[in-house]
């Protein structure tokens, strides 16, 4: 059976600095996977190429076999991939109930005249039910109809991440969802990401440099180093190899 | 001086509506593509001409000849898109100068068809003339008033409440974060050019037969929707709303304290006015980092 998520042999250089280096990443079940490494070892770029926001120069993505590395990002993304950005992304100017709806959304083209015309309205009220059950469990439910400019840098993380899972993805990339969370919220987005993993168990890929975060979040753990995938394991296995404390330590 | 007030604001109340239609055109394009369009002047004038065209050989029906001459500008609109600006899509500098070259070409092509003198068009609706207490107005002054009303409710109704309207929001205000949740970038620039230049058309066609039809009408409406959208702020769609209206109202108003050759100094005033006072604009939002 063919891969989950399959990365081979990835390569991608921007001039003369080669950030990712033939990257092999094989992803067989559902799981919470870490990606590590420190500044500057190709995780982003990984992230880009699995999410169609670059195309690489060598090797192939596949999902479920599949070869998806060179469909755009919102082909990608009705396809069951989704992902955050290590700058947060929402849309500012909405509520905080209307970016998450918005993800929501079925984004086939003619989709609300078929609900329309087949009284789609169970479908929204279920859709509005299940958005607010999400914001409730990272705490945004008091918000849910004020602007998201209005919320803090760590709050608008949590609502780009509820913005993404509503959409119920098969793959999720996150992107340093811990940086700049303050502890309060970082121990609600840790109970929020195990608990959305127990009902929906699908692919969680999460890029983190806060390893206590990471290391009681994720069940395997990638190390990357200068565009290359340096060891994979299980948290207690990484955090005991040499290479990699070389490899942070420089 | 109440009857002279009152029939400047129903006077500039016109004009801000057409302001209004060629400034939310411009801001959809804007928000969406962040280019400004600098040809949507040229596109309004079109609107005129092909109303004209459709209305004297084709039709004989003046609605049916603005729904064509929108139809036509949609077209055109769809073209402009795919032929010119998405080639260009990553190059704003060549988008801006392409938008400029587009008013020399499309200017002077409309001259080579239908000639350098304007033309005119009788209808109905501006031989009848509607009684406000002594003073009388053309009922196309109402027409067009109406009709922009119930255009804007309909677009903002369309960007509020359906999904493809939705989808071009979220584009305006992060495309990025549009595309990942699955929103098509190509197809969200075509519907803001094919909407804008719809509007263009709309405005065009509805102002040609009170004045008339000639190759450089589109000027003044595009320098003015161009202040009513920075007056309202680059990319806000009230603003652009309220802009053009407001531009409209203060034009005509002005013309009853000073003489009528300078009220455009006076809307050029107040938008040099608003950049110093708040150079945001009335509904921007000021971002972080710049001055």
């Amino acid at each position: 059976m063919a891969a989950l998520l399959e990365i081979r042999d990835i390569s991608k250089a921007f001039g003369g600095i080669q950030a990712l280096d033939g990257v092999d990443v094989a992803i067989d079940a559902p799981g919470i996977y870490g990606l590590i490494g420190p500044n500057g070892a190709g995780k982003t770029t990984l992230f880009d190429v699995v999410c169609g926001r670059q195309v690489a120069d060598r090797g192939e993505v596949r999902a479920e076999g599949r070869a998806v590395g060179r469909l755009s990002p919102d082909r990608l993304a009705r396809l069951g991939f989704a992902r955050t950005f290590q700058e947060c992304r929402v849309f500012p100017d909405e509520t905080c109930l209307d970016n998450v709806l918005f993800g929501a959304q079925d984004k086939r083209l003619g989709v609300e005249w078929r609900q329309l015309l087949t009284r789609g309205m169970g479908a929204r009220s279920a859709r509005r039910d299940e958005a607010m059950r999400l914001l409730t469990l990272v705490r945004l439910d008091t918000y849910a109809d004020r602007p998201a400019a209005a919320l803090s840098y760590g709050q608008r993380r949590l609502l780009e991440i509820v913005s993404t899972l509503i959409a119920r993805p098969r793959f999720l990339l996150l992107d340093e969802p811990a940086s700049g969370i303050n502890p309060t919220l970082l121990n609600v987005l840790h109970d929020f990401l195990l608990k959305m993993y127990e009902e929906r168990p699908i692919v969680f890929l999460v890029v983190e440099h806060n390893m206590p975060f990471i290391m009681s979040l994720a069940s395997h753990i990638v190390v990357m180093h200068q565009g290359r995938v340096l060891t994979t394991g299980s948290p207690a296995d990484i955090q005991r190899d040499p290479a990699v404390i070389d490899a942070y330590l420089g | 001086m109440a009857q002279a007030l009152l029939e400047q604001i129903i006077n500039g109340t016109m004009m801000g509506s057409i302001y209004m239609l060629v400034a939310l055109g411009m801001v959809l394009i804007y928000g969406v593509m962040h280019v400004l369009n600098f040809a949507h002047g040229v596109l309004f004038m079109v609107g005129g001409y092909v109303c004209h065209f459709f209305f004297t050989q084709v039709l004989d029906s003046y609605l049916l000849a603005i729904l064509g001459s929108m139809a036509v500008l949609s077209v055109i609109g769809l073209a402009l898109e795919r032929g010119v600006f998405r080639r260009l899509r990553d190059n704003l500098r060549m988008q801006v100068i392409a938008s400029l070259g587009l008013i020399l070409v499309i200017q002077n092509g409309v001259i080579a068809i239908w000639g350098p003198n304007a033309l005119q068009m009788r209808i109905t609706t501006t031989d009848i003339r509607v009684p406000i207490g002594e003073l009388s107005f053309t009922l196309q002054h109402f027409l067009i008033i109406g009709t922009v009303g119930v255009t804007v409710t309909a677009i903002w109704l369309f960007l509020t409440r359906t999904r493809i309207g939705t989808a071009l929001r979220a584009t305006s205000q992060n495309a990025e974060a549009a595309q990942v949740v699955g929103i098509d970038a190509n197809r969200m620039y075509v519907a803001s050019f094919l909407i804008g230049c719809a509007l263009a058309a709309l405005g065009g066609a509805l102002l040609g037969p009170l004045f008339l039809i000639f190759p450089t009408m589109g000027d003044l409406p595009l320098l003015k929707g161009l202040a009513a959208i920075i007056i309202g702020g680059m990319g806000s769609i009230p603003g652009a709303i309220i802009g053009g209206l407001g531009i409209g109202i203060v034009e005509a108003v002005s013309t009853l304290y000073i003489p009528t050759d300078f009220r455009d100094t006076v809307v050029f005033a107040a938008l040099i006015a608003v950049l110093l006072l708040r150079p945001q604009g009335l509904f921007g939002v000021r971002v972080r980092g710049e001055a």
